[in-house]
């Protein structure tokens, strides 16, 4: 019984950070990397339901494996989640890989999971860094899955044909669906309370060893990653002209004396506020 | 070469709003006599033809389908079976928590040029190019699609005005064959009401985040919300925590502001999530201690100070 | 006239042969069930984990007998007690001594060698000293007496803030009933000790070398003159004096053979508590060796011996509960209660013949004699507790110990769960990057050494809150602009400097703290520089002390003290006194943990301040609150926080112009307890770098800082 947790080390901006001569990144220097939010709680989904099939006395144990594409640096993401409770993590690589967009990368989880053969996928929902919202849900067409995203309550009993669930909708909205197993569900925030990994259980966890693929070992080649397997391609980036918030100076007394007077300026001129 | 498509969303009987800001994305980047189409999908499409006749649809397609709601493997089928008979360049969807579950999966099947969370699209030398945002939204980011002859865009919601003029476009209906989902769509969930707050409706708001540090300073926030006449709302880690009922939290997981006009931030940093539910209200208020903040990128007016310091002078002056 | 070298005292005077027998056969069964009694205390001790005792024999034995002759820590914050118990210490001490005596001569040296020596002036001088004791001892029972039954001092109330009523261990009766047993016991041997020695002066009256000699048992003769006049006869006194001699002896081998087994057993446990006491106990907590598979805590075994004995040597005395912040301001924490909760456990399941199972060791719950989480996250590690207890129980470390436990668990408050993951990724509390530690140096008109890039005197490590929190920026900046002043040849790390880690410690998560302090560590190594200087004391503990053990020994001051010296040595001038009336609050983390009391108080007074000092000062100071990993922790709502109880403490006094402290930590929680106690405006709490500056203005036109 398995359960494929697929993460990803996401990058946010350093302070003063500069792009990269062709304009179409950042400079690698000015990237901080850590696991993804939403990863968290994806992985601290498929650890609760591996200890909860051990406590019921289940026959098979579940098996959670965390896999992720990116070069040596990601390890230490696969390490954190070694730490927190996944069995075996896998880390896939290539240079080819570079500079691909979340079609290519979810063709290469894809064929990760036909070489595991798990009974589940999970991802979050997106990343917190390019948050595009499309990795997970990809994979899922590359493997023919069933799937479905935004999943904020699980119901599912390793190796059962069904899972029950409910999607976070707009507006605190909430839709009950059942879905055919195995799955690819995207996992959203807030739908357990991922455990804290201390740094002995994640020196610990580097005994437990990360199994590095290329993409020969799962059957791929560069056209089906990189530039050539993404579905769109990154012209430029830029540091947009925001039209920067208009500062209020002044010490506390000033500053809440203007922010009274929009207050009442939008009281007088609208029809006041929907208070509660 | 042969137009646009527009997939409407509804819900529960009800268009999405989201659905007519698409038809004006959909009308920057017509080209010349381009025929925009709109696509909904549903069990009783035909009822919601009326709010969708509006100034830049062209034609209304409804697709009959079983499943009443959205349903990834039912709108995966019927917009493939649209796109392989209409070959539009463009099909424009919201980028929305019901595209999140089908999108990409149709984009990677169909091999279609794909980008999500777009806010702004153009076309520079016969070339579409979308612009979305990158690193926590810090950057813009500019993506084309070469050699794509479809290009499917998520567009992002509270960006394009929906149009506001009526029109009558053509409307045929599209016929498809049966399809057998692998999901079952069973009730919906009202969330429990922590009190019944309307924050959809809301025309100001007051709005809490991290900064506040612990739940004991909620109250606070509560008693000033009241005195100025404001709605208190939250960011999603305080709903999170419990100190707030979700129904106050604002964000792409919970209410957008629609209604709002003057929203004020106290302590919230500006998550893509949360700014998501607020950063089109017309004016924004940020107030934190952090001069960095995302939420200042979106705000009006910004204050750079101690949430606790202003919240107590502000109250001082009600 | 009786020639006195006669005089003695014959043991057993008409008794049976028969009797003398049973007597030491009981004697001999009183000593074994002693030594049964001992042999189950230790043989508990010894299922607890190893320890190596660092430290010399001899020396830990001489300061033991200074620290228990003297009876200085008895005396501190209690001084009737430490008199009281001293009349009793050495009042019993030479009652026994005096019976180790004639036994040393009746059973060993007069039978085997022929020696005698209890007779004579040695024996009268003997008597008379014997009595003294005994009365000094009855006078200091009795005084605890009234203590307990009458004073009823609030920290000898049992009332536990860790237990709720229906909780089956909330109420301990018997420890009410063993501690009034414990001095009527003593007090009736005492007494019938007086009233045979009384007794036997009728029988013997007839006897002139008893009777002339009488008056140097005056008690006893004073008795016995009473007891006459009342009627008894030297006849009648035989027989009470063959009554009371049994009852006497019997119930001093009673107390004898029980002592292992009741609170008398801290006689022994106390003293050898105070030989193997850590002198550094809370200031520099002790790691985990690689050997040991789960960090911290779990099971009661997981205690090493001196943690056990530790447990065992706690009186109740209550002085650790009165001193403790978090109790004070209602949280569920009483160092006394943790350690009884602990000894309790450790009677149950370590004194019987087989170990249970690791199943029922766990010490961490809500059953009896555990101790539940929200106890140990109470904790403020301010050694409040370690530092007054007369018995050098280490409470800081054994509460450190079970937190290990609960970080590994993950059972923290999500803030300080999302804290230590933040710290980790950018090595600050505040979630900024590396880069912007030394962001506050750019509003500075000069530069500050890069001491990575060039050798430096002074190392100053600035510390997390001085670097990131703008009110203490400030501070940051001035103290800064002082040096440069000074002219003294400083530098920083600049964005190598990690959060020291002191209280990343004492939250628990000691691996956070090994990955901070080897970095740190690694960075100074890349440093040259003489000593350091901090302005942070939280920093200054754990480089003084703990670095050490990973490879950083340094010279390190805190800034009170080097800036004391600046002032003495003229490179800092007061040219605008101040007068102001002022307050100091001693820092948890210099005072109490460094000793670093008078430097502070030395600098105010330079600068021309009125020190007026609160009524909890020095070793006795007030915890702010935010130590142990509060400062992450949100308090309950509702609750009084350590520091507005601290704040109220100050507003008593009359004039108080400015509230100092010299701590990052402390000018956050006590600014912030100035406006919710409603202070603001009575009074200002300032750094006293601030005051520093103020007293010696810049002689730049453009200052640095307010």
């Amino acid at each position: 019984m398995k359960i494929l947790v697929a993460v990803k080390q996401v990058a946010a901006l350093d302070e003063d950070f500069a792009f990269r001569d062709d304009g179409r990144d950042v400079d690698a220097d000015f990237l901080i990397r850590d696991l993804n939010e939403w990863d968290d709680f994806s992985l601290e989904e498929a650890v609760k339901i591996k200890e909860t099939a051990a406590e019921g006395g289940a026959a098979s144990s579940v098996e959670v494996i965390a896999v992720s594409v990116g070069p040596e640096e990601v390890d230490e993401s696969l390490r954190k989640c070694l730490a927190k409770g996944a069995d075996r993590a896998i880390r896939v690589w290539d240079a080819a890989i570079e500079g691909s967009d979340p079609i290519a990368i979810a063709r290469v989880v894809a064929a990760v999971a036909r070489r595991e053969a798990p009974d589940m996928l999970f991802a979050g929902v997106q990343s917190s860094d390019q948050s595009f919202a499309a990795t997970g849900i990809a994979t899922a067409a590359f493997l023919d899955w069933p799937h479905a995203a935004v999943v904020s309550q699980l119901n599912y009993t390793p190796g059962a044909q069904r899972a029950l669930f409910r999607r976070e909708l707009e507006g605190g909205l909430l839709h009950e669906i059942e879905i055919q197993c195995p799955a690819v569900l995207t996992v959203q925030l807030g739908i357990n309370t991922p455990r804290y990994a201390s740094l002995r259980s994640i020196k610990q966890a580097a005994a437990k060893p990360i199994e590095i693929l290329s993409l020969a070992n799962i059957g791929l080649n560069a056209a089906d990653v990189g530039e050539s397997g993404s579905a769109s391609r990154v012209r430029r980036m830029y540091i947009p002209d925001k039209a920067r918030a208009e500062l209020i100076d002044g010490d506390v007394a000033a500053q809440a004396q203007r922010l009274a007077a929009i207050i009442r300026e939008f009281k007088g001129a609208g029809t006041g506020g929907g208070a509660a | 070469m042969s137009g646009l498509l527009v997939i409407a969303e509804q819900r529960r009987g009800e268009l999405r709003p989201v659905s007519l800001e698409l038809v004006t994305a959909a009308q920057k980047l017509r080209r010349g006599a381009e025929e925009v189409g709109v696509a909904v999908i549903g069990a009783a499409p035909e009822k919601l033809v009326a709010p969708l006749s509006v100034a830049g649809v062209d034609e209304i397609v409804t697709v009959k389908v079983a499943a009443p709601e959205f349903d990834p493997d039912t709108f995966e089928a019927a917009v493939s079976a649209l796109i392989a008979q209409r070959k539009p360049d463009v099909v424009l969807v919201a980028h929305s928590v019901d595209s999140f579950g089908y999108a990409a999966a149709l984009a990677a099947k169909l091999g279609l040029g794909f980008a999500t969370d777009v806010f702004d699209a153009q076309r520079i030398d016969g070339e579409l190019v979308a612009t979305r945002g990158g690193y926590g939204q810090k950057v813009n980011v500019e993506v084309d699609f070469p050699g794509r002859s479809t290009v499917l865009l998520a567009v992002r919601g509270n960006v394009f005005k929906p149009p506001e003029q009526p029109a009558s476009p053509r409307v045929a209906a599209f016929e498809i064959p049966a399809i057998s989902s692998r999901a079952t769509g069973r009730e919906f969930v009202e969330l429990a009401a922590g009190d019944d707050v309307d924050m959809t409706g809301a025309e100001f708001i007051l709005t809490i985040g991290r900064g506040i540090g612990e739940e004991s300073n909620v109250a606070q926030f509560r008693e000033l919300a009241d005195a100025i006449g404001a709605t208190l709302g939250c960011s999603r880690p305080i709903a999170d925590a419990g100190w707030l009922p979700k129904s106050r939290q604002v964000g792409q997981s919970g209410k957008t502001a629609s209604a709002c006009k003057l929203y004020i931030a106290m302590g919230v940093s500006g998550a893509i999530q949360h700014l998501a539910g607020m950063k089109h209200v017309s004016t924004i208020v940020a107030v934190n201690s952090d001069a960095e903040a995302s939420i200042f990128g979106v705000a009006t007016y910004g204050i750079v100070g101690d949430i606790f310091e202003v919240a107590e002078e502000l109250r001082r002056l009600f | 006239m009786a020639r006195t070298d006669a005089v003695t005292r014959i043991l057993f005077e008409a008794f049976s042969a028969a009797e003398v027998r049973l007597f030491y056969a009981l004697g001999y069964a009183a000593v074994a069930v002693f030594c049964y009694g001992v042999y189950v205390q230790i043989r508990k001790y010894r299922r607890g984990a190893a320890l190596h005792l660092e430290g010399r024999l001899r020396t830990r034995l001489r300061d033991m007998l200074g620290t228990v002759l003297s009876h200085r820590t008895l005396d501190r914050r209690d001084p009737a007690a430490g008199g009281a118990h001293r009349l009793i210490f050495y009042g019993f001490a030479l009652l026994f001594l005096g019976t180790a005596t004639i036994t040393l001569e009746y059973d060993i040296l007069e039978p085997l060698f022929g020696i005698r020596f209890w007779h004579g002036e040695f024996y009268l001088w003997f008597s008379l000293v014997l009595d003294v004791a005994g009365v000094a001892m009855i006078g200091g029972l009795a005084y605890m007496m009234y203590r307990r039954g009458w004073l009823r001092l609030p920290k000898l109330d049992y009332a536990r803030p860790d237990r709720v009523p229906s909780d089956p261990d909330f109420d301990r009766p018997q420890y009410r009933r063993e501690d009034w047993a414990f001095l009527w016991i003593l007090v009736t041997i005492g007494c019938t000790g007086y009233l045979l020695e009384a007794t036997r002066l009728v029988w013997l009256q007839g006897r002139p070398d008893v009777w002339n000699v009488r008056w140097w048992s005056p008690v006893g003769a004073a008795l016995a003159e009473g007891l006459r006049a009342l009627g008894l006869t030297a006849r009648g006194g035989a027989v009470f004096r063959h009554g009371l001699w049994w009852f006497h002896g019997l119930l001093a081998l009673a107390f004898i053979a029980l002592i292992p087994f009741t609170k008398v057993k801290h006689m022994f446990t106390s003293l050898g508590s105070v030989l193997v006491r850590d002198p550094l106990a809370a200031q520099r907590l002790p790691g985990i060796p690689e050997s040991q598979a789960q960090p911290g805590v779990a099971k009661i075994t997981d205690f090493n011996w001196k943690q056990l004995l530790n447990l065992d040597a706690c009186t109740k005395c209550g002085r650790c509960h009165e001193a403790c912040p978090a109790r004070a301001v209602g949280a569920p924490l009483s160092p006394r209660d943790v350690i009884l909760s602990l000894r309790e456990f450790a009677r149950a399941t370590l004194e019987s013949g087989t170990v249970p199972d690791a199943a029922e060791l766990d010490v961490h719950g809500k059953s009896p004699g555990q101790v539940s989480q929200e106890t140990l996250w109470s904790c403020r590690t301010c050694m409040a507790c370690v530092e007054i207890c007369p018995v050098a129980v280490e409470h800081v470390p054994i509460i450190v110990q079970m937190r290990r436990k609960l970080v590994e668990d993950g059972a923290m408050d999500p803030l300080l769960t999302k804290t230590l993951q933040t710290i980790h990724k950018t090595g600050n509390s505040f979630g900024e990057s590396k880069r912007k530690r030394a962001g506050w140096t750019k509003a500075l008109p000069f530069p500050i050494k890069d001491a990575r890039k060039e050798p430096v005197d002074v190392l100053w490590f600035v510390g997390d809150y001085a670097s990131f929190d703008p009110r203490n920026q400030k501070v940051t900046q001035t103290f800064a602009a002082l040096l440069q002043e000074a002219g003294v040849d400083f530098g920083i790390l600049y964005d190598a400097e990690s959060n020291a880690g002191n209280d990343v410690r004492r939250v628990g998560e000691e691996g956070l703290y090994e990955l901070l302090a080897n970095a740190n560590v690694a960075a100074m190594a890349s440093a040259s520089f003489k000593t350091i200087v901090t302005t942070d004391p939280h920093s200054y503990n754990t480089i003084r002390n703990e670095y050490p053990d990973f490879g950083g020994k340094y010279q390190i001051q805190h800034y009170t003290s080097f800036v004391k010296q600046l002032l003495a040595d003229g490179r800092l001038r007061v040219t605008a006194p101040l007068e102001y009336r002022t307050t100091f609050h001693d820092p948890c983390h210099l005072g109490r943990f460094n000793k670093g009391y008078e430097a502070p108080r030395d600098v105010l007074k330079s600068l021309g301040c009125e020190l007026v000092e609160m009524g909890r000062s020095r070793a006795n100071s007030f915890c702010c609150g935010a130590g142990g990993g509060r400062i992450w922790i949100p308090d309950p709502v509702g609750s009084e926080k350590p520091a507005q109880n601290r704040i109220k403490e100050a507003a008593a006094i009359p004039g108080l112009e400015v509230y100092v402290v010299s701590c990052p930590k402390d000018l956050t929680m006590f600014e912030d307890a100035l406006k919710t106690t409603g202070n603001e405006g009575r009074f200002v709490v300032k750094e006293l770098i601030e005051l520093i500056r103020e007293a010696i203005p810049a002689r730049r036109p453009e200052e640095v800082s307010a």
